[in-house]
């Protein structure tokens, strides 16, 4: 499951040992493409935290991550930023982007 | 939605053989292209090798082609798709305005000439962008800087400066530029797109203009680019000999997986592609069954 979240709920990333951050739009394309995937995905992989934020509701975590480009899709260990990826993927593609980097 | 069982991609002699042996194969199909076919056969001067056509002018082989297609009844959708998403178990072809669905693949789009920018690959998704109507809301208040290859993008460049603080448009053609007030037309040459950890400024052929994005919009699509995920070499698709890409039903054919480009090599890698793609389907169609079944 892709758990959408805000500003405020964002220690929730903080506290995963791993979580993967969807940062998108309901106006961006792409980023509908890319929902259904990552949740087949969030399925398949428990062991981590997956996360869905609005940029246009959270532009201040957007900026504070660099997000010039969405659908962005970023991996945190324990709250830290450890790789990122952008635009639409496929869903193997994506399971190894995460994969490689938890 | 419809969900077709393939969408073909191209009008040029790979898509248009393909789409022929589809049909044969009574496949339902989606053919995405120009009623002109193809731009290159077109102006072609004459072709010497196309076995039963002999010295046959470009022009009258695409005629041809064009009635070979009309005597089949098939259509031809003109459309410009931007992205092929591969969904898992179909694809989602974005065009101009509409979405598409079907179940395989097939790209026959021809071959991109476009060298990327230095700076550019490095710089994607990090102020580097293909599409202003998708990042425009992401230059709230910021400065960008639009590359237009083609008159088109005019429209692209007035829809980032309605958010933009500052747009900067460069044509990369002759043509009088229509803008609006809210844009600056320049006509200098990029040479480089430079930054640190993202882009900061655009390098021309007079200084460096400092911006937050660069936006670079082309008549054509790289593959890597038309598809997420698609596996290139050398800036072609990579397949095998039965034309298969690296994602499952998603086959490419003709200029677009390498050399030589010739004409009669593209009809027969359509060929080729259009059989892979109904086996595909037919394999599909039996394990679904066998589901139902079991």
């Amino acid at each position: 499951m892709v758990k959408k979240i805000n500003d405020k709920q964002f220690d929730e990333v903080v506290n995963s040992e791993v979580a993967v951050v969807d940062f998108s739009a309901t106006w961006c394309g792409p980023c509908r493409m890319l929902a259904p995937v990552i949740d087949e995905v969030s399925e398949e992989m428990s062991d981590v935290n997956f996360f869905n934020i609005d940029v246009d509701e959270c532009q201040a975590l957007a900026i504070k991550y660099g997000v010039s480009s969405i659908p962005a899709v970023m991996v945190f260990k324990k709250g830290e930023k450890v790789a990122q990826n952008v635009g639409f993927v496929p869903k193997d593609a994506i399971k190894q982007f995460v994969e490689a980097n938890k | 939605m419809e969900r077709y069982d393939a969408a073909i991609l191209g009008t040029g002699p790979a898509g248009v053989s393909a789409a022929i042996t589809l049909k044969i194969r009574n496949k339902n199909l989606l053919l995405i292209g120009n009623k002109d076919l193809s731009m290159k056969m077109e102006k072609a001067h004459e072709i010497q090798n196309y076995p039963g056509l002999p010295a046959i002018p470009g022009a009258e082989l695409a005629a041809k082609m064009r009635e070979h297609l009309d005597s089949m009844g098939i259509e031809i959708t003109e459309d410009k798709v931007s992205t092929v998403y591969a969904m898992g178990d179909y694809f989602a072809l974005q065009g101009a305005t509409e979405m598409y669905e079907a179940s395989t693949v097939i790209l026959a789009t021809g071959v991109v000439l476009a060298k990327p920018y230095p700076g550019e690959a490095e710089y994607l998704g990090k102020g580097v962008s293909y599409c202003a109507t998708c990042d425009a809301p992401l230059y709230r208040g910021k400065t960008a800087a639009v590359i237009g290859f083609s008159p088109k993008e005019e429209a692209e460049a007035d829809f980032l400066a309605e958010l933009a603080e500052k747009v900067y448009y460069l044509p990369q053609y002759t043509d009088e530029v229509h803008v609006s007030d809210r844009v600056e037309t320049v006509r200098e040459k990029p040479l480089e797109i430079l930054g640190d950890d993202k882009a900061v400024a655009l390098k021309t052929s007079e200084r460096e203009i400092p911006v937050d994005g660069v936006f670079i919009l082309r008549e054509s699509v790289a593959p890597s680019q038309l598809m997420p995920g698609l596996e290139t070499e050398e800036g072609h698709v990579k397949v095998n000999r039965r034309m298969e890409t690296n994602l499952a039903g998603c086959f490419a054919c003709g200029d677009i997986v390498g050399l030589p480009y010739q004409y009669i090599k593209s009809a027969g890698e359509g060929n080729i592609a259009a059989i892979s793609a109904a086996m595909y389907l037919d394999q599909k169609k039996r394990e679904a069954a066998k589901k139902q079944d079991a």
